[in-house]
């Protein structure tokens, strides 16, 4: 069969202050399984955008069949036939409407020019071819909202090949799916592969099913390409983590010492209600720092969600000093003084219309109020005391910490939870968006938190910062813990391994 | 130069409604004199709003945690039937129908907020519906019509008074002091007094304001937001069960609808006050002025002889100006 190559020459982007990709060479063919593997923030999305004309601003030159080609718009990807899933499937289906209707979707909103009415008989009928050559079986009448995951990627996938298709790339397709369903998903591609001789791009952080179905790799790290390489019987796990790593750590921070005391902080055998976590067993020691380690996905926040009661538990139990914790919602884990500093700083961990000195008095009010009545002066003198020691910059305590900067409204996100008095502080990702210096600031707020005899759980997709600041770390995947490490005693590799799911060794 | 310009404009947003209020008052002096700028004229005004910031409060505290009551005229007047059945039907105390009132606005606020926090459905929505059952359980509990001296009661209420259907004794004294001033103007300064306290004074009153700019972050804060969404809604029945009392005294009789029309003119009236002085809050005295806005306009408007009918349009218009000052400088996502 004939192949059609579609490449980059130099392609570069830059976002303010960062240079997404720098000067990317890379080439795939039809007809070929082809793995894009990377860390968090690689550039693999951004590249895949690219291609699929989603990332207009692209500079350099993207060569079809050897012809350069402008990809300056998702129709200009799509008329040489690139398609793309992307992982957010709902994003991309209209819930409400018909398997027909998502699967011929493109052809309903493009060529239905001059036509007025719709020919349902004819949308289904060709939905059902399309589904038939995916060797799929859904029922083209069923509404969308009522499929599972699995099965909306599906209804994607044949909208994708609906059209005219050669390039097929898919956004972390496996992330979500069971593995049956991964199963499934495989037969498909390689379906596609041997039938319609179409290249699939398979963006990916697990390196077993890179292993089990792909024809090739390409591993990128800090928007450049590492290496191109096919995958033969010799290839190993192993070299492709260390391809995924290599840089050091360079923004390095002390690590400070602390009394450690004894085990306060435990769970036993949590799980969520809905699956998002499960059997989770760990504890934390007084002064502890505890790192929470794993990809987006793996479940790290919602395991820091479960503990603090913003999603329900269904079983398993969490003890204080051996008291048995009842936290059913976030109210109650704050009355036990469980302090959670989420990932979402603007939309979950602070009060963007209110300020300061509000923000500061959330989550402590009932120490600021006679009679239920709010004590001004108290909460004011409370927000002067945490604006210096914290030393948050705003003007004044009456400014609305929409006004501040992202560094700031995390002191403010964290010194709302020092002024309740916490004794269990958990951190989601709290250096994600603040600069270099701030992120500074928050680790010696962070350690003096562990010296004062707190214990903190820190969850950050940042190996380095697990690194530079934990005593000890769970390693998650697929919503499991799959390693407990000791910070001295490991390295990226070693939890980039465990987060990876490539070691899967049952953890007890 | 443009950011005091900017300043200047926000300003200029921020104080729309006060500037119209006193223009308006300038205007209709210069049209009218003495007859508008008066103190029989201002009680006037002030006895006219009364009824509209009640319920106006009702729809503050509902609105101020992100909620909405779109029920709170009908079930105002189904508390009007109530009021006046306990008065005029069974002869009871004043003091017991006044507190019978309030506890039945709470009981049936319930049905409300198990819609809105159990079943989840959308506060617009649920109230929306709930409309018409009031409407509809109303006039089933009064027989079809209006209660008011001299009318039959409803047959029902026969079981409990021995067959006896003919009203008793009719309004006392007292009672009609409720809708009259200086006791109407009292009762609306009690209630804004109220809910000012609940919201500025009190935690609740912060749990709630948290709640209404993002109820992810409060919850996460650790505040209980079904509780205090609840205890809203308990205050906003307290409102409705006055707002409905003082309707019924003011009219003598609980009328079909009698208070059904008050819900419009106190959304128009908290939309009014939320933007006053940069609040960007629902807050109670916000209300108040929105309410008394509008009121003004109103008074000032049919005593220059303007036609009555076409005082809708004018309301409807300030609300529009109020709405746009709120919303038409917000950022686009």
């Amino acid at each position: 069969m004939e192949k059609i190559t579609l490449g980059t020459k130099d392609v570069s982007i830059e976002f303010p202050g960062v240079k997404a990709l720098s000067n990317i060479d890379f080439e795939v063919s039809t007809g070929v399984i082809h793995a894009l593997m990377g860390a968090n923030g690689a550039g693999k999305s951004t590249l895949m955008k690219v291609l699929a004309g989603a990332n207009p601003t692209y500079t350099g030159q993207v060569y079809y069949n050897g012809q350069p080609v402008e990809l300056r718009h998702p129709l200009d990807a799509k008329k040489l036939g690139i398609q793309i899933v992307y992982q957010e499937v709902d994003m991309a289906l209209a819930p409400n409407l018909t398997v027909a209707e998502n699967v011929m979707f493109n052809d309903i909103v493009m060529n239905m020019k001059g036509k007025l009415f719709m020919n349902y008989a004819r949308v289904r009928k060709e939905a059902r071819e399309v589904l038939k050559q995916l060797n799929v079986d859904i029922d083209v009448r069923r509404i969308c909202s009522t499929l599972s995951l699995a099965q909306k990627q599906m209804v994607l996938i044949a909208r994708a090949i609906q059209n005219e298709c050669n390039f097929l790339i898919l956004d972390e397709p496996t992330a979500p799916l069971s593995d049956s369903e991964t199963d499934e998903l495989f037969r498909v591609v390689r379906h596609l592969r041997e039938t319609h001789n179409m290249a699939i791009i398979f963006i990916t952080h697990r390196i077993h099913e890179v292993l089990r179905i792909c024809d090739s790799y390409t591993v990128m790290r800090g928007g450049m390409i590492v290496d191109t390489t096919p995958i033969t019987e010799k290839t190993t796990s192993k070299e492709i983590v260390d391809k995924m790593l290599g840089r050091s750590f360079e923004e390095n921070f002390p690590k400070e010492i602390c009394d450690i005391g004894d085990k306060a902080f435990v769970v036993e055998n949590l799980t969520e209600r809905n699956g998002k976590v499960k059997n989770i067993n760990m504890y934390v020691r007084k002064g502890e720092i505890v790192g929470i380690a794993g990809l987006v996905g793996g479940g790290k926040t919602e395991l820091c969600k479960t503990l603090f009661g913003a999603y329900r538990a269904s079983s398993g139990k969490i003890t204080y000093n051996g008291n048995e914790l009842k936290i059913k919602t976030p109210a109650d884990a704050v009355k036990n003084r469980i302090a959670l500093v989420p990932e979402e700083r603007r939309k979950e961990g602070v009060l963007v219309a209110e300020t300061v000195n509000f923000n500061l008095a959330a989550a402590s009010l009932n120490r600021f109020c006679k009679l239920s009545f709010v004590n001004e002066r108290a909460t004011a003198k409370n927000a002067k005391h945490f604006v210096d020691e914290l030393q948050i910059a705003t003007p004044s305590i009456r400014q609305k910490v929409a006004f501040l900067s992202g560094g700031n409204q995390q002191k403010v996100a964290v010194g709302k939870w020092l002024a309740a008095d916490s004794d269990v502080y958990i951190f989601d990702e709290p250096t994600k968006g603040v600069d270099v210096g701030a992120k500074q600031e928050i680790f010696r707020l962070i350690n003096q938190i562990a010296k004062d005899g707190n214990c903190v759980i820190y969850a950050t997709c940042e190996n380095s910062e697990l690194l530079s600041i934990t005593d000890r770390m769970y390693v998650m995947f697929d919503g499991k813990i799959t390693a407990e490490l000791e910070t001295k005693n490991t390295n990226e590799a070693e939890i980039m391994r465990y987060s990876t799911g490539e070691v899967q060794e049952a953890f007890a | 130069m443009s950011t005091s310009k900017k300043s200047v404009g926000k300003m200029l947003v921020n104080w729309a409604a006060v500037l119209v209020l006193v223009l308006s008052i300038i205007v209709f002096t210069l049209i009218k004199g003495t007859a508008f700028f008066s103190w029989s004229n201002l009680i006037t005004v002030l006895r006219s709003m009364s009824t509209v910031t009640i319920f106006a409060l009702a729809a503050t505290v509902s609105m101020a945690p992100d909620g909405f009551d779109m029920s709170a005229g009908t079930l105002g007047t189904f508390c009007a039937y109530v009021f006046a059945s306990f008065f005029l039907w069974f002869g009871m105390p004043l003091w017991l129908c006044i507190v019978l009132t309030i506890v039945f606005a709470m009981v049936m606020y319930l049905l409300t907020m198990f819609l809105i926090l159990v079943c989840k459905v959308p506060d617009m929505l649920a109230t929306c519906a709930l409309q018409f059952v009031h409407t509809g359980l109303g006039l089933a509990y009064t027989g079809g019509g209006s209660i008011s001296a001299g009318l039959k009661a409803a047959s029902w209420a026969g079981i409990f008074k021995g067959g006896d259907l003919a009203p008793a004794s009719g309004w006392s004294p007292a009672s009609k002091m409720l809708g009259t001033d200086p006791w109407v103007i009292i009762i609306m300064l009690i209630c804004v007094a109220i809910c000012f306290i609940l919201l500025e004074r009190t935690k609740y009153g912060r749990y709630l304001y948290a709640m209404g700019g993002n109820k992810t972050a409060a919850k996460l804060s650790g505040i209980n937001v079904k509780k205090m969404r609840f205890m809203a809604g308990m205050f906003a029945a307290l409102f409705i069960a006055v707002g409905g009392i003082v309707v019924c005294s003011k009219n003598q009789a609980a009328q079909v609808n009698g208070s059904d029309g008050y819900l419009m003119s106190s959304l128009a009236a908290v939309f009014i006050g939320r933007s006053i002085g940069g609040r960007e809050k629902y807050n109670a005295i916000g209300t108040a002025i929105g309410a008394l806005l509008i009121t003004v306009l109103e008074n000032g408007m049919t005593m220059s002889g303007v036609v009555y009918y076409i005082l809708p349009a004018v309301k409807g218009a300030v609300l529009c100006l109020a709405l746009v000052a709120a919303y038409a400088t917000s950022k686009d996502d």
